[in-house]
């Protein structure tokens, strides 16, 4: 138990904090605000982590003119001899990655509008469900994405700060740094009156369209949005981690995210923060501490699972409305109201 | 070259699909929950099976069949009493079900997961991927042909469970209620059909009869925890066929699911080289054709968009 890395810990855990709250806003601006049930979130983190795996791995191999593939043992030694030689290249393949990771998650959940708007709401989940887990079975299957052992060596783009301390701290300012970008814009889209017509679908969808407004285009812009969102925490993901495969995006990490939005309340911004803080931190302590622990009798990761499918049940049985619970939109006249009322609480 | 072997592996594959299929459809059509403890009800059957036959030595088939049934009917009415009751009582959102259904699932999984681990260590067998062969399966021969005994097996059983929920739902009250209850709730309760215990009983067949589905599937294939999950789209995919309203056109689509994974696919290899490991985007395939084409009909279908050809009405509205 001597082993135990406090600041380590810290490290880590802020970084998935980051990304997976990045994911939950994203999930949470469909399902809490909007009422599309999305079951295939992992299809645009998966996406973003891909592209930006691929776009610097093959980009570094080009620049240098080395003609092998980065999923074979040559093009790995290759990276590492050259990934770090140039620290500009690597923030500049950083940001590459973060802008296409959003742009073509983005797209790929705007087309998927399609057939999400042809069928009721518990279709969409199972369309957008068997649309992850084919995504994941295509790049088990294709070769040039590395098949089913994946990409290694992704250049990190703080990677020539050979500390690992100080590489991953900064790494972690730039992750939580993104997380706040985004906790601002949906704050300011769910407050505006955007946000007012997401709720309006999300209650009923009838009622909206008879009142003249575009259901269609609606969903399209906030799957959009939210895709765009899930593609920027993969590419974070993948860099951080710098190495990514297929197993790394079964369906089960869907099902996190979910117990995250439902745990922290729905069509809150804020819940979905503290609901990832929760199971993130359940999850890294769990890393921290199983190699400590020696063979058990049942392998800890199951453990973790159930009580997670355990939570989401109970949670929605018992507790609907999360720990954060769902708060008005703040409109002009709300704010106002609000004002005045603390005034009068002032004068009694 | 498409050879006879390829027909009957259709006809096998179909027939288990269908046992499988046809209660996802059918507890859609009474209650409008998509339930994915189905996967769950698939894997547990399927270790009933194996567990009764490597820890207790139990070499019936037919003895654990009737074990599977009991098991996944017992698992699929506490789902219900605990769950879907409770929440459909306060009126919840039938997605908001569906997704503490889908907790269930994960739940269930990884209990099974949990349960092995542990029983694998006891027994030192590895539960986790296991094959077992039932030594005792009935065979018998069509036309001088020797059909292979878990194939005669696959057939007897189906045809056990196939004509039996044919009798069930035709010819017995509970049967009968359970089709008043689908087409219009209101009017059944009105009628003085105890509706709480129909939909008990019903979920008892489906869990029950899906169990045996998953234990079909392990007396030729090998288990893991996982066929659940491997299995899902095509179910999916095959009751979307059918509407999730029409237990007929389900059965049908599991035959075309099935021609579509085995000879589609081997033609399609045959002639374009196309990999076999591609087999899972078959049928995702033909549920977003369906979705698209020919939408499920019934509570399952999305709003009016789909009725309008031309969706410049809407544009011209907005302007």
């Amino acid at each position: 138990m001597i082993g135990f890395n406090v600041l380590g810990f810290l490290i880590s855990w802020a970084t998935f904090l980051g990304i997976y709250s990045i994911l939950s806003i994203s999930l949470n601006l469909e399902v809490g605000f909007t009422g599309i049930v999305n079951f295939g979130k992992v299809a645009f983190y998966a996406i973003g982590a891909y592209i930006a795996a691929t776009v610097s791995t093959y980009t570094i191999l080009m620049l240098y003119n080395i003609r092998a593939a980065p999923y074979t043992t040559e093009g790995i030694i290759a990276l590492g001899k050259y990934e770090y030689l140039n620290p500009f290249l690597d923030a500049g393949l950083f940001l590459l990655a973060i802008v296409l990771g959003f742009a073509i998650s983005g797209i790929v959940g705007y087309l998927l509008t399609y057939p999400v708007l042809r069928v009721g709401p518990e279709f969409v989940g199972m369309t957008l469900l068997a649309f992850g887990e084919l995504l994941r079975i295509f790049f088990q299957n294709y070769q040039p994405a590395g098949g089913s052992k994946g990409l290694m060596s992704i250049p990190h783009p703080l990677g020539w700060l050979r500390t690992p301390l100080i590489k991953d701290g900064l790494y972690t300012l730039i992750v939580l740094g993104f997380l706040v970008l985004i906790y601002l814009y949906s704050q300011k889209l769910v407050n505006s009156p955007f946000g007012r017509l997401l709720k309006a679908v999300r209650d009923d969808e009838v009622a909206a369209l008879c009142l003249g407004k575009h259901v269609p285009r609606v969903k399209a812009t906030i799957l959009f949005i939210s895709s765009g969102f899930a593609g920027i925490a993969g590419v974070l993901m993948a860099f951080y981690l710098s190495a990514i495969n297929p197993n790394m995006f079964m369906a089960v990490v869907t099902f996190n995210i979910w117990g995250m939005v439902i745990l922290g309340g729905m069509a809150n911004n804020l819940g979905a923060i503290v609901g990832a803080a929760i199971l993130t931190f359940i999850d890294r302590a769990l890393t921290f501490v199983t190699p400590n622990l020696g063979i058990t009798i049942i392998t800890p990761d199951y453990i973790r699972w159930m009580s997670i499918g355990l939570l989401i049940t109970l949670v929605l049985l018992f507790w609907p409305r999360g720990m954060v619970p769902e708060k008005p939109v703040e409109t002009p006249p709300l704010k106002l109201i609000k004002k005045r009322g603390d005034r009068n609480e002032h004068n009694a | 070259m498409i050879g006879g072997a390829d027909i009957i592996n259709t006809i096998y594959i179909g027939l288990v699909y269908t046992v499988m299929a046809i209660p996802l459809t059918l507890s859609y059509k009474a209650t409008g929950i998509i339930n994915f403890p189905h996967i769950n009800f698939i894997t547990y059957g399927a270790y009933t099976a194996i567990l009764l036959h490597d820890i207790l030595g139990v070499n019936n088939v037919f003895i654990a069949a009737l074990a599977a049934f009991l098991v996944g009917g017992v698992i699929s009415v506490i789902n219900n009493l605990s769950v879907f009751q409770p929440m459909l009582r306060r009126k919840t959102n039938l997605w908001i079900i569906m997704i503490a259904s889908m907790g269930l699932w994960i739940f269930y999984k990884y209990l099974l997961y949990s349960v092995l681990d542990v029983l694998s260590k006891i027994y030192r067998i590895n539960f986790i991927s296991r094959l077992i062969r039932f030594s005792t399966l009935p065979t018998f021969q069509v036309g001088g042909l020797e059909l292979s005994s878990a194939f005669s097996t696959t057939l007897i059983m189906s045809a056990i469970l196939l004509f039996g929920l044919y009798l069930f739902l035709e010819r017995t009250t509970a049967g009968k209620a359970i089709g008043a209850i689908s087409d219009n709730p209101v009017l059944a309760e009105i009628s003085g059909i105890p509706k709480d215990k129909v939909i008990n009983i019903m979920w008892f067949v489906v869990g029950g009869m899906t169990a045996v589905g998953g234990l079909m599937w392990v007396i030729f294939s090998i288990a893991t925890p996982e066929i659940g999950d491997w299995l899902i789209l095509v179910i999916f995919a095959i009751a979307v066929i059918g509407g999730l309203h029409s237990l007929t056109l389900t059965a049908l689509g599991a035959f075309i699911i099935a021609a579509a994974e085995n000879i589609g696919l081997l033609y399609l290899n045959q002639a374009f080289g196309v990999p076999t490991s591609y087999k899972p985007f078959i049928s995702f395939l033909t549920l977003l054709i369906v979705i698209i084409v020919w939408p499920p009909k019934g509570a399952g279908g999305g709003l009016p968009y789909r009725f309008l050809t031309k969706r410049k009405s809407f544009r011209g509205e907005n302007k």
